[in-house]
C-alpha cells in the first residue's frame, strides 16, 4: 500500500518503495562518481551529497520525515532529480570537464560595451 | 488520503472566506487567512516563507557563491563568472562546449535550471567575434535564474540545444533568421519571422533600416511587385556621440600615441 493516493503532480505515478529506489540511484552515483580524479570538485560535492542522503535513508524510516529534512519537495521527486544526476554523472565521466580551460575568450570579448 | 483532507481544507477556507465577506457587511474588521483554516498538522505558509526580499547583499553573497561552484565544477568550459548591478548571475562559456555546461545545469542536483526562459544574440561588430549569444535559465525548485553566454562570429556554426532543451528550437530559429548565426544538429532550421524570399538578416547591427526591397501592388500589372528600395534623398551622416560620459564604469583609457621619434640628423638642422 502507498502512502498517498497521488502526488499532485501530472505525469509523476506514486513511487510504492522510494527509499529502495533512491538507495539504488545513490549507490550507482556514487559507483559512477568514483572514476573520476578525485581532485574533481564535481565529484567531491556529488559524493557529499549521495553519501549524506544515504545516511538520512538509514536514520529517518518515516517518509514524510525524510521529505521534510531534505526540503526537495516529494519523494517522488527527488527520485526524478537523482535519476538525472545519474545520467549527468555518466556524461561528465565522458566529457572529463574537470581539465583546465580549453580556449581563452578573444582578448576584449566579454568587455561592455 | 491526502487529496481528501486537502479538499476538505478548501472546502473549511472557504466556509470561512463566505463569513467573513458576510461579516464585513456589518462592519467588523476584515481578517485574512488564519491559522484555524488550515488543519492542524500542516504549517500555513505565512510560517515559512517571511514576506520580506531578502538582503541584496546576502543575495549576493549567494549568487558569487553558486558562481564559483559552477566554474569549480566546470574549469574546462567556464572562461568567466560575474554578477551584474541589479545581482544577476552571468556565466560566459566556450562555445565549443554549450551541450555540456546547459546539460549540466540542468541535471545537477544543486542547479536543476529545468526552464529555457529566453535565447537571444546581440550584434557588436567591433568585436573578433561578434555575436553574443545569450541563455537565460530559471531554476523552478530553487527560484534561481542564471544567464550563460557564449560568442561566435558570421562562419562559425554553435551546437543546437534542441536535445537538452525542446523549448530552444523555435528561439535558435529566431536567431538564425535576424542575425544568421547557424546552428549544428537543429532538427528543422528555417526563417521564422521574415517573408518568403527575405535577404539578409534585420538584427545585424549593418543591416540598413530601410531595407533591401520594397514590396508594393501595382495596379497595371494587377501583382504584387517587388523593387529595390530607391532613397528619394541621399544618406546623411550625423555625429551622434554623446558629449557625456556614458558609461563611467566600462572607461578605456585611451592610448596615447608615441611620441614621434626625432632623429639626431634633423635636430642638427
Amino acid at each position: 500500500m502507498a502512502s498517498k493516493m497521488t502526488t499532485g503532480l501530472v505525469g509523476l505515478a506514486v513511487e510504492a518503495y522510494p527509499q529502495k529506489k533512491l538507495k539504488i540511484l545513490y549507490e550507482n552515483i556514487l559507483k559512477t562518481v568514483s572514476a573520476m580524479p578525485s581532485s574533481a570538485v564535481y565529484r567531491k560535492y556529488t559524493e557529499t551529497l549521495a553519501s549524506q542522503r544515504l545516511k538520512d535513508i538509514k536514520e529517518t524510516p518515516d517518509l514524510v520525515q525524510l521529505e521534510e529534512k531534505w526540503g526537495a519537495g516529494q519523494l517522488e521527486e527527488v527520485i526524478e532529480q537523482a535519476k538525472s544526476e545519474l545520467t549527468l554523472a555518466r556524461k561528465m565521466n565522458k566529457w572529463k570537464p574537470w581539465e583546465p580551460l580549453v580556449t581563452a575568450p578573444p582578448p576584449g570579448q566579454w568587455d561592455w560595451p | 488520503m491526502f487529496l481528501v483532507r486537502s479538499c476538505t481544507r478548501l472546502a473549511r477556507s472557504r466556509a470561512s472566506y463566505c463569513a467573513q465577506s458576510h461579516l464585513l457587511k456589518d462592519g467588523t474588521k476584515l481578517n485574512s487567512f488564519s491559522k484555524s483554516d488550515y488543519s492542524s498538522d500542516v504549517t500555513p505558509p505565512t510560517d515559512q516563507i517571511p514576506a520580506v526580499r531578502a538582503s541584496s547583499s546576502i543575495v549576493r553573497q549567494k549568487l558569487l557563491e553558486f558562481g564559483d561552484y559552477v566554474a569549480e565544477c566546470l574549469p574546462k568550459y567556464v572562461q568567466q563568472v560575474q554578477l551584474t548591478y541589479t545581482n544577476e548571475l552571468e556565466v560566459m562559456i566556450d562555445p565549443e562546449y554549450i551541450i555540456p555546461v546547459i546539460t549540466f545545469l540542468r541535471d545537477n542536483t544543486l542547479c536543476q535550471f529545468t526552464n529555457l526562459s529566453d535565447l537571444t544574440a546581440v550584434d557588436v561588430p567591433t568585436r573578433p567575434c561578434r555575436f553574443e549569444i545569450v541563455y537565460n535559465f530559471l531554476s523552478i525548485p530553487y527560484n534561481q535564474r542564471i544567464r550563460v553566454k557564449t560568442y561566435t562570429n558570421e562562419l562559425t556554426a554553435l551546437d543546437s540545444i534542441c536535445e537538452v532543451h525542446p523549448g530552444a528550437n523555435w528561439y535558435e530559429r529566431e536567431v538564425w533568421d535576424m542575425y544568421g548565426v547557424f546552428f549544428r544538429n537543429h532538427p528543422d532550421l528555417r526563417r521564422i519571422l521574415t517573408d518568403y524570399g527575405f535577404d539578409g538578416h534585420p538584427f545585424r547591427k549593418d543591416f540598413p533600416l530601410t531595407g533591401y526591397y520594397e514590396i508594393r501592388f501595382d495596379d497595371e500589372q494587377q501583382r504584387i511587385v517587388r523593387d529595390p528600395v530607391e532613397l528619394a534623398q541621399e544618406f546623411r551622416k550625423f555625429d551622434l556621440s554623446s558629449p557625456w560620459e556614458v558609461f563611467p564604469n566600462y572607461r578605456q583609457t585611451p592610448e596615447l600615441p608615441s611620441p614621434p621619434e626625432v632623429s639626431s640628423e634633423e635636430e642638427k638642422k
